[in-house]
C-alpha cells in the first residue's frame, strides 16, 4: 500500500457535473468523505448515484469539476487508483476465467492484495473458485469482486450496490467485511437501495436526488433533523391553534381529545402551547430510518 | 424528476403478440447490415460490367481474356471462366468469388450473433420469457435471416439488371448468391445451438466455411479433386456458370446444403438448455494462472484461441497453395502469351511458383488484418458488457492497456503471416518446387504492414466509433484489396488505386520488397493506433 499522507481526504469531489445529452445526471456535487469513514450514498433509481462513482474512478469524464482520491485526480488512474479497490454495480466476468483465475488476475494487477485475508474471504462468503465464470450466478459473481476488493489493503473502497444479488446470510457477512475494513482504517464509499445494511454500517450518508447531493448527514443527526411524531390526548377539547405553533405541522384530530402532529425542530414552543390544557397521555414516535429515506426520495417526485 | 422519468418504450413484447415483436426486434437487428450488404452487391457489380464494356472488352479482346482464365493458378482465385466474352459472364468470374465469401461470413456471423450472442448476453431468456416455444423462435430467427439473403440477391439482381445484362443470367447468380447464404444462415443457426457459446458457435461455424472455401480452390485447380466442389456450397454455386450454361439444377443442390444444417438446428434446439449448447464445457476445472500477471498478459491471453484458429485456418490455406503451386506454374512455360495478358490485366509472373505465390500473398493482408481487427473489436464488445469495469478499476492506465494490446496483435499478425509463409513454403517444397523459404517468409511478411494499417483503424475506432470498429477494421485490408483489384482490372487514376494500402507493398517474391512504402504504411498505422489509444484514453468507458 503506498504511503498516503493522512491529512488527505480518500474522496474530495468540487463541482462534479455530469451532463447526458439533456439529462443532467449529476449536478455541481461537492463530497468530502475522511479516511476510515463509512459513507453511505443513497438516492432512488437514476438519481446519479453510480455516475459519481464512475467519474472517481475516472471511467467517465466530469463535464465540469473536478474529483480526487487521496489527492490524485481521478482520471489519473495509475495514481488513483492505487488507493482504492471497486465493485461495480453489475459485475461482469471474463466467461473463460474461473473464479480462482479472475482473483489471480486482480490481485496481481490491483493495489496489493493479502492473500490470507482473502483465502479468509473465499470460505465466509461460501465462493466456489473452480468453476468458469460463465457458470456463475449473479451473486456468485458479486462475491467474486467482493473478496477482490475486500482482500485488497486499499484505504478506499468504492461499493455500488454491492448486495443487490447477495443472499440476507451473505448480506450480513457483507456487513461485516465492511465493519472490519473500517477498523482497519479503510474508507469506504457504499452505494446501495439496502437501508437496513446503509443504518448498520455507515458513519454518514449522502443522499442524491435528480443529480443533487440534497443531504449530508451523520445519522444521528438525520434523525434530529426529521420530523417526530407526537401523539397529545386531552381531558378536555383539542386546544385549537396547534397548527400555529411553529415547528407543527400535519395536525390530525383524531376525535374525542385526541390529536397527532408532526414536529421538526425543538419542542419547546409545542409544550409551552399545551402548558394550560390537560394533558393525559404524550407519546412521541421517532421516525424510521426508512421513513426519513422515503420522506427524501418522495420529494423528488413532486 | 428523474424519479418519475418518462417511460420507455417497453423492450418486451406487448401481450398477446409476441410472435410478432420478436420478429420485429430480429429485423432492427438484421437491417442494418443487411442494407450495407445489399448496396454493396447492388452496386459493385455493375460498376464492373460498365468498366467492362468500356476498357476490358475492347483493349484486351475476349481472346487475351480466355487465355488469361485458363490459367489454373487464376482459376483458383477466382474460378473457372466460362463466359468471357460478355459483360456479366465476365463480371460473375471476376466479383462472383469475392461477393458470396462476404455474403456468406455476414450470413454466418450475423445469425450466429442475433441467436447465440443475443443468448449469451442474456437477451434470448428475455424473448423466451414470453409465450413463444424455442422451436417458433428459432424458425422466426431462420425466416428473417433468410429474407435478409433474399434482400441481398434480389439487389444483386437488379443491379446487373439495370445495366442490361442477359436477365437469365442476372436471375440465377443473384439468386445462387442468396442460397449462397442461406445455407450459411443455417450453418449459423445448427452452430449456436449445438456449441455452448458465440466464439465456439462463430469459429466452428468459420472453420466450415474455410473448408468450403478451400474445396472449392483445390476442386478449381487440381482436375482430379474436380469431385470436391459438390461438397462445397461455393462449388457448387460454380457449375450455375450464369450467362453460360444458365444451370439452374446446382441452386436445388445449395437449397439441399442449406436442409441439412436446418434439421440439426431444429432438432437440437428442442434438446438444450437456454444459455447452454449441446455440446457442454466442463463446469469445474483447475485453475490456469499463466499470463495473468500483466493487462499485456491477459490481453495475449485473451486473443490465444481465436489467433491459433486463424492461423490455423490460413496457414491450411497457404499450405494448399503451396501444394498447388507447382501443378499450376508448370504447364504455364509453354505458353507465352499468358506473360502478356495476365500483366494487362494485372497479375504479373502469373507463369511462375514466386508470382503465382506472390498474387496470393496479397491476400493474406485480409485474414491478416480482420483477425486484428476482431480481436480490438472483442475488445469493444468487453467493453460494453461491463467486462472491463474491473480492469480498469485498477491502477493500469486505459492508454497502457489499449497499447499493450495493440503491440501484442502487431506481434500476433507477424507471426501469423510468418507461419503461413512457412506453410506455403513446406507446401511447395513438397510438391518439388524449388522456392526458398526466403522467398515464402518473406512474401508473407510483405503484407503484415497492411494488416497493421487495419489494426490502426479499428483501434481509432475503438477511440472515437467503439460501435464500429470491426466495420473501420475491415476497410483497409478487405475494402483496400477490392480497391486494388477494381483500380488495376480497369485503369482507374492512379490517386485512387493509391489510397489502398495494397498499391504500397510489391509483389514479393516476384518483385524486390518495396521499403519505403512498407515504411509509409507504419507510419500510418502507427499514427492510427496513436489516435485511437489517445482519443480511447479521454472517452467515457461505456456501459
Ligand atoms: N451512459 C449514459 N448515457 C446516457 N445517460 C446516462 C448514462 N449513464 C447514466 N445516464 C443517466 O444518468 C442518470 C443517472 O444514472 P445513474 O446510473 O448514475 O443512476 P443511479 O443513481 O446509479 O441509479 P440506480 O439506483 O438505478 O443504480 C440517469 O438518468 C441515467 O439515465
Ligand atoms: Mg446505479
Amino acid at each position: 500500500m503506498p504511503t498516503i499522507d493522512p491529512a488527505l481526504p480518500a474522496v474530495e469531489a468540487e463541482g462534479l457535473s455530469k451532463r447526458y445529452g439533456r439529462t443532467l445526471a449529476v449536478d455541481r456535487l461537492d463530497l468530502r468523505i475522511e479516511p476510515g469513514e463509512v459513507f453511505g450514498f443513497l438516492g432512488p433509481n437514476g438519481a446519479g448515484k453510480s455516475t459519481t462513482l464512475r467519474m472517481l474512478l475516472g471511467l467517465a469524464r466530469p463535464t465540469a469539476g473536478r474529483a480526487r482520491v487521496f489527492g490524485d485526480p481521478a482520471e489519473d488512474v495509475r495514481a488513483a487508483h492505487r488507493h482504492l479497490a471497486h465493485v461495480p454495480a453489475d459485475v461482469a466476468l471474463w466467461p473463460n476465467l474461473t473464479g480462482a483465475e479472475a482473483l489471480e488476475l486482480l490481485a496481481n494487477l490491483g493495489p496489493g492484495t493479502d492473500l490470507g485475508y482473502r483465502d479468509e474471504l473465499v470460505e465466509r462468503f461460501d465462493l466456489r473458485l473452480d468453476k468458469p465464470c460463465r457458470a456463475y450466478s449473479t451473486g456468485n459473481r458479486q462475491k467474486v469482486a467482493l473478496v477482490a476488493a475486500f482482500a485488497t489493503r486499499a484505504p478506499l473502497l468504492v461499493l455500488d450496490e454491492p448486495t443487490s444479488g447477495l443472499d440476507p446470510l451473505m448480506g450480513r457477512e457483507f456487513q461485516r467485511c465492511v465493519v472490519e475494513a473500517a477498523a482497519r482504517g479503510q474508507a469506504v464509499l457504499l452505494s446501495s437501495h439496502v437501508l437496513a445494511e446503509v443504518e448498520a454500517v455507515c458513519d454518514r450518508v449522502g443522499i442524491l436526488r435528480a443529480g443533487r447531493l440534497v443531504q449530508v448527514a451523520g445519522l444521528a443527526e438525520l434523525r434530529r433533523l426529521r420530523r417526530h411524531e407526537f401523539h397529545l390526548s386531552f381531558a378536555g377539547p383539542v386546544p385549537a391553534g396547534l397548527a400555529a405553533v411553529p415547528g407543527v405541522a400535519d395536525v390530525e384530530v383524531l376525535g374525542e381529545g385526541r390529536v397527532v402532529l408532526t414536529l421538526a425542530g425543538e419542542p419547546a414552543p409545542l409544550l409551552r402551547a399545551v402548558a394550560g390544557d390537560d394533558v393525559v397521555q404524550l407519546s412521541v414516535r421517532e421516525p424510521s430510518l426508512e421513513e426519513i429515506f422515503l420522506g427524501y426520495y418522495g420529494e423528488a417526485a413532486r | 424528476m428523474s424519479a418519475v422519468a418518462a417511460p420507455t418504450a417497453p423492450a418486451t413484447p406487448a401481450v398477446g403478440e409476441p410472435g410478432r415483436a420478436v420478429t420485429a426486434h430480429l429485423v432492427r437487428e438484421l437491417r442494418r447490415g443487411t442494407l450495407v450488404v445489399a448496396a454493396l452487391l447492388a452496386l459493385l457489380p455493375p460498376v464492373v460490367v460498365v468498366q467492362y464494356r468500356e476498357t476490358v472488352g475492347g483493349e484486351l479482346g475476349a481472346g487475351a481474356l480466355q487465355v488469361l482464365a485458363t490459367n489454373p493458378a487464376i482459376r483458383t482465385l477466382f474460378g473457372p471462366a466460362v463466359a468471357l466474352d460478355d459483360p456479366g459472364g465476365f463480371t460473375v468470374w471476376r466479383t462472383g468469388l469475392m461477393t458470396t465469401v462476404l455474403v456468406a461470413v455476414w450470413a454466418l456471423l450475423s445469425t450466429v450473433r442475433v441467436t447465440r450472442g443475443e443468448e449469451d448476453a442474456g437477451r434470448w431468456a428475455l424473448l423466451r420469457a414470453g409465450t413463444l416455444p424455442a422451436r417458433s423462435l428459432l424458425l422466426r430467427v431462420a425466416a428473417v435471416a433468410l429474407a435478409a439473403q433474399a434482400v441481398v440477391g434480389a439487389a444483386l439482381a437488379a443491379g446487373l439488371l439495370v445495366v442490361g445484362t442477359e436477365p437469365a443470367g442476372a436471375l440465377l447468380h443473384g439468386a445462387g448468391t442468396a442460397l449462397t447464404g442461406a445455407a450459411f444462415v443455417m450453418l449459423g443457426l445448427a452452430c449456436a445451438q449445438v456449441l455452448p457459446d458465440r466464439r465456439s458457435a462463430a469459429g466452428a461455424g468459420g472453420a466450415v466455411l474455410a473448408v468450403a472455401f478451400m474445396a472449392r480452390m483445390v476442386a478449381d485447380g487440381s482436375e482430379p479433386f474436380g469431385w470436391l466442389r459438390w461438397l462445397s456450397p461455393f462449388g457448387v454455386l460454380g457449375q450455375v456458370r450464369p450467362y453460360a450454361a444458365d444451370d439452374p439444377v446446382p441452386l436445388l443442390v445449395l437449397a439441399g446444403m442449406a436442409l441439412l444444417p436446418a434439421v440439426l438446428a431444429f432438432v437440437a434446439v428442442e434438446r438444450r438448455d437456454v444459455g447452454a449448447g449441446l455440446v457442454r464445457v466442463p463446469d469445474e476445472r483447475a485453475p490456469r494462472t499463466a499470463l495473468l500477471g500483466s493487462s499485456t498478459g491477459f490481453a495475449v491471453r485473451r486473443g490465444a484461441r481465436g489467433w491459433a484458429a486463424w492461423t490455423a485456418g490460413v496457414a491450411a490455406y497457404y499450405l494448399l497453395v503451396g501444394l498447388l503451386t507447382v501443378s499450376l506454374t508448370g504447364f504455364l512455360g509453354d505458353n507465352p502469351q499468358f506473360a502478356s495478358a495476365a500483366a494487362e490485366a494485372g497479375f504479373t509472373g502469373m507463369g511462375s511458383a514466386e508470382g503465382y505465390l506472390a498474387a496470393v500473398f496479397a491476400l493474406l493482408a485480409v485474414p491478416g488484418g480482420l483477425f486484428a481487427a476482431s480481436r480490438i473489436a472483442a475488445d469493444a464488445a468487453d467493453e460494453s458488457a461491463g467486462r472491463h469495469v474491473l480492469l480498469l478499476s485498477l491502477p493500469v492506465s486505459r492508454r497502457a492497456q489499449l497499447a499493450g494490446h495493440a503491440a501484442v496483435l502487431a506481434l500476433g499478425c507477424t507471426l501469423l503471416a510468418a507461419l503461413a509463409g512457412t506453410a506455403a513454403w513446406a507446401g511447395a517444397r513438397i510438391a518439388g518446387s524449388g522456392l526458398g523459404v526466403a522467398a515464402g517468409v518473406g512474401g508473407a511478411l510483405n503484407t503484415v504492414p497492411v494488416m497493421l494499417v487495419s489494426l490502426g483503424a479499428a483501434v481509432l475506432a475503438f477511440g472515437v466509433l467503439p460501435r464500429a470498429v470491426l466495420a473501420v477494421g475491415a476497410v483497409p485490408a478487405a475494402g483496400g484489396f477490392l480497391l486494388l483489384v477494381f483500380s488495376d482490372t480497369f485503369g482507374w487514376p492512379p490517386a485512387v488505386r493509391a489510397l489502398s494500402p495494397y498499391a504500397h507493398v510489391a509483389a514479393v517474391p516476384v518483385e524486390a520488397h518495396d521499403g519505403a512504402g512498407a515504411v509509409g504504411l507504419l507510419i500510418v498505422a502507427l499514427l492510427l493506433t496513436a489516435a485511437g489509444v489517445a482519443a480511447h484514453g479521454r472517452r467515457d468507458v461505456r456501459a
